[in-house]
């Protein structure tokens, strides 16, 4: 008995593996012969190599790098950090441009004074040209450009610009004088710790926002910088705020559509999204009895509580028809007459593709939502069960992992409609709207089965994960580029 | 009244006075020391020759760190002067130094008057009309310089 604890969590600690059957309490008795050999061969779509810096660990990563380019360009650290900055911090990029010519890149970046800077002759009563007041030449501070202006007005023209949020590219303040001010010109100027704070806040913000390898986590008030050697459009989670994000374009994670078509897409919904509200609105009736149906679960196999007719919400289709192969209701039917026809019609067909696709993509965003809240009710009933001694708590596990892996899952179909909304006609489009229909009529059929746990089979639930997700990764090995 | 003003509003104001530009006048406003009266008479052998422009011009409060905010009154055909006023030129933006002052930017504006840049224009109609047809859009700006800016 101590031994099969012990293995319950172990196996408990699994959650988040994206294999199938991660968490099964009888796997060694026995689910052995079920599980399928781990292919090697075909690398995971998805995967991912990134890590989460701290602020501390992403200041030492980039004076490591300041301090590699000082050495290996024979340049101080201040010149360093332009120019890394300059190329993405990208070495083997400056490199290219600094084996033509170095000192005129440090003259172009401000860096340094393209003439051999006049000394002042000190002695003589002068005046700050900005406040035009009188000064002593003492008084009078300045860059290499040798352009001279009191510490007041050093003081006010840094912190005007700070507040704008300006902080690497401060520079002199005669016109047409494009001299940066190193970090430490600036600082001696500034007084106050929160001007000090603001500006070296903004600094970092700046190194970290023109770096290749390095994005900020956009979760609300997130402090990590993620790292991955080889950027691309994959999907980083925060170890510390837990937001999914892209790692090329820092927006929600979207695969397997693209960044620039889901930005597009995106855009088009919020031009759009009057129209749709209105069109598609929050209740439907139901097609038999007509009785007015709000949807406040995920599943879109809806039953009428009335006539208890099933049907299903997205097509409004008898459901029947939905579980054979020919599940059809996720595929846009073109009109194959379009060509023929005039303007107002085929702006009518756009509008009518688009409400298509937007309809399955706001009914998947919402059921999302709504499973958030079947979760919060499997969490009640396991208290229950618990509560009434019908099993352990860890007993009733694998309904969380179900939940969330439908998530998962119903998350991804999301992503899938503005990728088909984009994807020209043919016979590429044709296999992923019928992987797509694959996948969503598995995830209707996880969702249908969470919600009604207590009539299913621990065995059945969990072989319709693995089967949902097997098409999800079906899906992505095909569509989404490794 | 004006004890608070900073020593270079008051220099320059004095300046303004004593050592006029050549076409533009700058006169503070009797109840406001930072709100100025301006007038920049249109630059020869342009399409506003002739004519006597308005502007008004307004130092913040972070003046010479912030720039000056500047708008024509009277009304002018000009890719790079809006509907109301307002005027797209570089150094009343990201390329303001604190060492420029109202004499250099109204000298800027006057210059802008010579050479309008319809790339970079505010007014896109103007601006299109400037690119398609040069010598009417030049025509129109001739006709609104008579009718408004006298």
């Amino acid at each position: 008995m101590a031994q099969s604890l012990e293995e319950d969590y172990i196996y408990s600690d699994d959650d988040d593996d994206d294999d199938a059957d991660p968490n099964d309490y009888y796997g060694d008795e026995c689910m052995e012969e079920d599980q399928e050999p781990v292919d090697e061969r075909e690398p995971d779509p998805e995967h991912f190599d990134f890590k989460c810096l701290t602020v501390s660990e992403a200041k030492n990563f980039l004076d490591k790098q300041v301090q590699e380019t000082c050495g290996k360009l024979k340049v101080d650290k201040r010149s360093a950090q332009v120019l890394l900055m300059a190329h993405g911090w990208i070495f083997s990029e400056l490199e290219k441009r600094t084996e033509q010519d170095i000192s005129n890149l440090l003259i172009e970046k401000g860096v340094r004074a393209r003439n051999i800077p006049q000394v002042r002759k000190g002695g003589y009563v002068s005046s700050c040209s900005v406040c035009l007041q009188r000064k002593q030449p003492s008084d009078l501070k300045g860059l290499l450009c040798s352009h001279s202006f009191c510490k007041e007005c050093w003081s006010k023209h840094f912190e005007t610009l700070i507040n704008n949020g300006i902080a690497t590219d401060l520079q002199c303040m005669a016109s047409d004088c494009h001299i940066g001010a190193p970090e430490e010109f600036v600082l001696s100027f500034l007084e106050e710790d929160s001007h000090r704070q603001k500006y070296q806040k903004f600094v970092f913000r700046d190194y970290i926002k023109s770096h290749y390898n390095l994005r900020f986590c956009p979760g609300a008030d997130c402090s990590i910088v993620a790292y991955s050697e080889k950027p691309q459009s994959k999907r980083v989670d925060c170890i510390q705020c837990k937001t999914s994000f892209c790692f090329n374009c820092c927006g929600a994670y979207h695969a397997p559509t693209d960044c620039e078509t889901v930005k597009k897409w995106l855009m088009k919904c919020a031009d759009d999204s009057e129209t749709a509200n209105y069109i598609s609105a929050n209740t439907k009736d139901c097609p038999k009895c007509h009785a007015c149906i709000e949807k406040n679960g995920g599943c879109n196999h809806m039953q009428c509580s009335r006539c208890k007719y099933d049907f299903c919400w997205v097509c409004m289709g008898d459901w029947k028809s939905h579980g054979t192969e020919y599940y059809e209701c996720s595929r846009y039917k073109e009109n194959p007459n379009i060509v023929n026809e005039n303007a107002q019609v085929k702006a009518r067909e756009a509008l009518k593709k688009y409400l298509f696709y937007h309809g399955r993509w706001e009914n998947h965003a919402k059921s999302l939502q709504l499973e958030a809240v079947t979760l919060a009710n499997i969490n009640k009933r396991i208290q229950e069960k618990v509560m009434k001694n019908e099993g352990t708590w860890i007993d009733w596990q694998y309904l969380l992992n179900a939940a969330s892996l439908l998530a998962k899952c119903r998350y991804s179909l999301q992503y899938t409609y503005p990728y088909a909304y984009y994807l020209e006609s043919g016979a590429r489009k044709r296999l992923f709207e019928y992987q797509q229909a694959q996948l969503e009529a598995e995830i209707e059929n996880l969702s249908w089965k969470i919600e009604r746990a207590e009539k299913y089979q621990r065995g059945d639930l969990e072989n319709q994960m693995a089967v949902a997700e097997k098409r999800r990764q079906t899906l992505f090995k095909d569509f989404f580029p490794t | 009244m004006s004890s608070g003003l900073p020593r270079r509003i008051i220099k320059e104001t004095q300046r303004l006075m004593t050592e006029p530009v050549s076409g533009i006048s700058a006169v503070p406003d009797e109840q406001n020391a930072r709100y100025f009266h301006v007038h920049i008479a249109g630059p020869k052998d342009s399409p506003f020759e002739g004519g006597n422009f308005k502007l008004e011009l307004f130092l913040p409060e972070d003046y010479p760190m912030a720039a000056p905010k500047v708008r024509f009154v009277t009304k002018i055909y000009h890719p790079n002067i809006d509907k109301l006023g307002r005027i797209c030129l570089d150094i009343l933006k990201d390329k303001w130094s604190p060492a420029l002052q109202i004499r250099t930017v109204l000298l800027s504006i006057q210059a802008l008057l010579s050479a309008p840049n319809p790339d970079d224009p505010l007014a896109n109609d103007v601006a299109e009309q400037w690119k398609m047809n040069e010598s009417k859009a030049i025509e129109t700006a001739r006709e609104w310089t008579r009718v408004h800016a006298h």
